[in-house]
């Protein structure tokens, strides 16, 4: 018998309309330039492949993880899961596809036919069960705001500040939380948090294909939301910015959005947020995918850090803003474990390092933790701050 | 009352087998109005058209009514038949029984109550025609030229040539265009200043052309065939009847600076020529660098130095009148700006070029000399990546057209440099090769095989400097492995774009352009030269982008129908256009503001809108839009229109007049 990986791929019309009904949409526009490919983060690591430019062609064929060979379908299902969802591939697109969207059709269709990464899986059962995907507990979710006194929130109060499940748990990212709330009180805002009550935005487990819980999710926090009179959200992290933003609305959620570079940027402008003292460093600035490619904030955090006496403000050369690189945790990559010349994390910090910083800014979680925990294991003294870290500081 | 005569057409077995005709004459006899009907095999024939013209005379008709086929086959062949037998060719009409009839029907008992109905409404459109006369306005056999590229001056060399004359207007110091900054022209690789500059010289000599360099128009008035233009000649502070070109003052002349003809490769001073063959040989002085302007009169180095003394400070912008017929616009093109490719570093690197500048390289005439030398170091690339695409096909971000000529050029590029170093190595990356057009797959199949031209299908992504290279980032997407291609330089084929006057231009002569600036024409297949508005027409790449055989052939083309509009002394214009009943106008202007051709005019004082009848093409938009029904169409007035629908909307014909 022949090897039926040499056959020709048969049109399989039934797949490529479920994965179209499932978000990707896109697939008959493409044109086949491969620009996707050449600016996608895979393409940096340089021993590994990525054919971002067929997943377009690919779906329209319906061959997607279609193949009965087992072995086969191990390897798209990687490839289904290497997308960072940094969008980078889209920004530049001449004809606006959207890969990421393309593949998170697909990993709908794996997670329904319960195929995906048994990490991933835990991450998807840990928020629904718990309200976060580490698998904390919830009544341990307000613990980082312990002696801040910060008042959970209550009808009345501007801002909900929404810090989310790393900044709320994990212990680096927990000081970034801490710094906001310090800055908040120092500026003399009126705002609560919902303390034991908040619970993941679902932003990792849509990316992992999990459409339906991530609609559980959405639709609790809503209600939640609704009850407790929030009119104005603040949050730390991009992943939940966007997902309140650009994906609440479509579930009925009606509330406004701002991420705390944008904030803060705003009290430093209109003068209500005094920076008092210098910080004599090198400081290189990190674009986040989710808040830059995504939510086109770019100035904000660079104001912010342009605003501080004597910080030298730095730039990765071809690689920043539209064109930044991302840290490799988006759209599940977090909690996914690749051999060590295949990360991408190694190539930006690598890019980052190169300027001569002292320390990486960076406004996102998911970036801190990433960067934090990749450079435990390298000889050398350049820090992770965030933004609001370094303001706080400042102030 | 009219006295209606009516003709039925079996158009051989064609309109016969499917309406009885003899039905068709008996019930159209009863009808009111009609003194006479009949019918006939073929009345398009010469018989026919004999029976026609017989029974005016005889019957003493004063209206008819044809009942055959489409009045776009043979409206204007009875019409004609009536005028010969002295009836007003617009008291004749068609009554269309076989497209909208006998051909899409297959059941008699249907067809023929329905061929009734049909020449009953026109019937009743004829008794209401009135008599009308062609509308007749003089013609100025002169024509307007704007642009003197190479398809203003195929444009006006052909319009000269048949004895008309011309007046050619170009903003830049010199008539050449962009032709004259090429190297070599794809697909037989001749030498474009060879072939240009001969007909450039043809110009300048022709004594029907009236050229007219650095000036540009200031305002148009009038309709076609009578135009009143203004144009602004900007002062080039040079008196032109006492200075020969020799040349002295641009060699002494203390300033440098970026020569706009070599596109930034090279430098030239501040009273300039843009470059030698340039017609008119007569310098100008650029006022925005001139140290004599920027610093109150110091300087004076080229007055100095003229021993003619041709050199006038002073002169000021000169405005003069023209009366022409008709304009061809020819404004040409530019190229779409590299800064907006930051992910290519174009703007930041001095090695990523345009098409045009590597035309200036490779130009004998050019800044180097015709040797590739790379700008930032002058050293001889040893290997040059050509990159397609770049502007064109991307709707996302910059524009979603083709531009056509880049596929061809980079062939060209790519066999030139082969030709200029020949241990070089030349890559294009593109997606799709377009090489429609004649020998030019041949010569692409012939660049790639004597040149050793490699082609790699990808659009790259990144352009990264990496030391003394420039390194492309791409894949090839025939095999989806990763490329990293190491670079001297890079030529990037930016998309055409209109002339960045064009916009302005359009809304000066009211003619309109697509969203993109390209000015448009009248139909994209039967009518490419003409714009919608009578009396102007369009060459070469400011309708869109096209290389030089397509242009000089539009060229050509416009210059045919200026010729053919010259063809009289008079043009004659339909009168089924729209008139006014001043009575009803209440000047709202809403007609005004809806005609596609401005032949709407308000009186301001009256507060009333009039026709101008040479515009009007009798489209009807006013009418619809007119809220008063103050605006009607002639021989289509409202009245006709209500009787006809009337007429229509019963079983049979005669049902108005029983009503």
């Amino acid at each position: 018998m022949k090897d039926k990986k040499n056959l020709t791929t048969e049109i399989n019309p039934e797949i490529r309309d479920i994965l179209i009904e499932m978000g990707a949409e896109d697939i008959y526009k493409c044109y086949q330039c491969g620009k996707c490919t050449s600016v996608c983060p895979w393409f940096q690591v340089e021993i590994y492949d990525y054919p971002v430019f067929k997943f377009s062609l690919e779906t329209a064929l319906g061959a997607v993880a279609s193949s009965e060979d087992k072995k086969e379908l191990e390897k798209e299902i990687d490839l289904i899961y290497r997308c960072v969802g940094c969008e980078a591939c889209l920004d530049q697109c001449p004809h606006g596809i959207s890969t990421s969207n393309i593949l998170r059709a697909a990993r709908r269709l794996l997670v329904d036919f319960d195929s995906y990464p048994d990490t991933l899986k835990s991450t998807v059962q840990k928020t629904h069960n718990v309200g976060n995907p580490f698998g904390e507990h919830r009544e341990n979710r307000a613990d980082w705001a312990k002696g801040l006194n910060v008042p959970n929130f209550k009808q009345g109060m501007e801002y909900l500040y929404f810090p989310g499940c790393l900044p709320a748990y994990e212990t680096r990212n927990q000081k970034v939380a801490q710094a906001t709330v310090g800055i908040l009180q120092k500026c003399g805002i009126s705002f609560g948090i919902l303390g034991v009550k908040e619970t993941c935005c679902g932003e990792v487990i849509r990316r992992i294909g999990a459409e339906n819980i991530f609609k559980e999710v959405t639709k609790t926090n809503i209600k939640e939301f609704n009850n407790s009179g929030v009119k104005k959200v603040l949050v730390t992290s991009p992943h939940c910015f966007t997902t309140f933003k650009n994906e609440y609305p479509d579930f009925g959620a009606d509330f406004e959005v701002l991420h705390t570079t944008q904030y803060f940027s705003h009290l430093i402008d209109t003068g209500k947020l005094k920076i008092n003292k210098s910080f004599n460093k090198k400081v290189v600035y990190h674009d986040p995918c989710t808040l830059a490619r995504k939510n086109n904030i770019y100035d904000e955090p660079r104001n912010i850090l342009k605003s501080i006496p004597e910080l030298e403000f730095l730039e990765v050369e071809n690689f920043n803003r539209n064109l930044s690189l991302c840290c490799g945790a988006g759209s599940g990559g977090l909690w996914l474990e690749w051999e060590k010349e295949e990360r991408i994390v190694n190539v930006r910090l690598k890019q980052l390092m190169d300027t001569g910083a002292d320390i990486i800014a960076v406004a996102c979680p998911y970036c801190l933790q990433m960067f934090e925990e990749t450079l435990k294991s390298m000889s050398t003294d350049i820090q992770v701050m965030d933004v609001t870290e370094i303001l706080y500081e400042s102030i | 009352m009219k006295k209606i005569g009516v003709f039925v057409c079996h158009c051989g077995r064609n309109i016969s087998s499917t309406v009885n005709i003899g039905e068709v004459v008996e019930e159209i006899k009863k009808y009111p109005g009609v003194a006479f009907c009949t019918d006939y095999k073929y009345m398009c024939s010469d018989p026919g058209q004999d029976l026609i013209k017989k029974n005016i005379k005889e019957k003493k008709l004063d209206g008819i009514v044809i009942a055959a086929c489409s009045p776009s086959l043979h409206e204007l062949t009875f019409r004609n038949t009536a005028e010969k037998a002295g009836l007003n060719p617009y008291l004749t009409e068609i009554a269309n029984i076989r497209e909208q009839c006998s051909w899409v029907h297959s059941d008699t008992k249907e067809a023929t109550p329905k061929a009734i109905s049909i020449i009953g409404s026109i019937i009743e459109k004829t008794k209401l025609n009135e008599s009308l006369s062609p509308v007749k306005v003089k013609v100025n056999p002169k024509v307007l030229i704007i642009g003197g590229g190479i398809a203003g001056i195929q444009a006006s060399l052909d319009v000269a040539n048949s004895g008309h004359k011309v007046i050619l207007i170009e903003k830049s110091p010199s008539i050449g265009g962009r032709m004259a900054q090429l190297s070599e022209t794809f697909p037989t690789l001749d030498c474009s200043q060879c072939i240009l500059t001969p007909k450039m010289v043809e110009v300048s000599q022709n004594e029907n052309i009236n050229l007219h360099v650095y000036s540009e128009l200031e305002e148009i008035s009038g309709s076609v065939g009578n135009f009143k233009v203004k144009i602004r000649r900007k002062a080039s502070c040079i008196d032109n009847s006492k200075c020969t070109g020799c040349g002295i003052c641009s060699e002494k002349c203390p300033v440098s600076v970026d020569s706009e003809f070599d596109e930034g490769m090279g430098k030239r001073k501040a009273i300039y020529t843009p470059f030698p063959q340039a017609i008119p040989n007569k310098p100008v002085i650029d006022k925005e660098n001139c140290t004599y302007f920027l610093k109150d009169g110091k300087c004076g180095v080229c007055q100095i130095v003229c021993s003619l003394n041709a050199i006038d400070f002073k002169q000021k912008d000169e405005i003069f009148e023209e009366e022409v017929g008709a304009v061809i616009v020819a404004t040409g093109y530019e190229l779409y700006p590299m800064e907006n490719m930051i992910e290519y570093g174009a703007g930041k690197y001095p090695d990523v070029i345009n098409g045009l500048q590597f035309e200036r390289l490779l130009s004998a005439s050019g800044p180097t000399q015709g040797e590739v030398l790379r700008p930032s170091d002058n050293k001889i690339p040893k290997r040059i990546a050509f990159i397609s695409c770049v502007g064109s096909r991307d709707p996302e971000h910059h524009l979603p057209y083709c531009s056509k000529v880049c596929c061809m050029y980079m062939v060209k590029h790519a066999l030139l440099y082969k030709e200029h170093v020949p241990d070089g190595e030349a890559i294009v990356f593109s997606i799709d090769i377009r090489t429609g057009g004649k020998d030019y797959e041949e010569f692409l199949t012939r660049a790639k095989e004597e040149g050793n031209i490699l082609y790699i299908r990808g659009k790259p992504a990144r352009i990264i400097k990496q030391g003394d290279d420039l390194v492309v980032w791409c894949i090839n997407t025939l095999t989806g492995k990763q490329l990293r291609v190491k670079c001297d330089m890079v030529v990037l084929s930016m998309s055409m774009v209109p002339s960045s006057g064009a916009l302005d231009l359009a809304k000066a002569l009211r003619i309109h352009t697509n969203i993109h600036g390209f000015f448009s024409e009248a139909h994209p297949k039967l009518r490419p030269v003409e714009s919608l508005v009578p009396g102007f027409f369009l060459a070469g790449t400011a309708q869109g982008p096209k290389d030089i055989p397509d242009t000089v052939s539009q060229a050509s083309g416009a210059a045919a129908k200026v010729l053919t509009l010259f063809s009289s002394d008079e043009i004659s214009h339909s009168p089924i256009i729209a008139c006014v009943n001043e009575d009803l106008c209440s000047g709202c202007g809403i007609c005004v503001a809806t005609c596609p051709y401005d032949a709407r005019e308000m009186d301001e004082r009256k507060k009333i809108v009039s026709v101008n009848e040479i515009l009007c093409e009798g489209c009807g938009a006013c009418i619809s839009a007119c809220p008063s029904g103050a605006s009607q169409q002639k021989n289509l007035t409202d009245n006709q229109i209500d009787n006809m629908i009337r007429v229509l909307l019963h079983s049979n014909a005669g049902a108005l007049e029983r009503e």
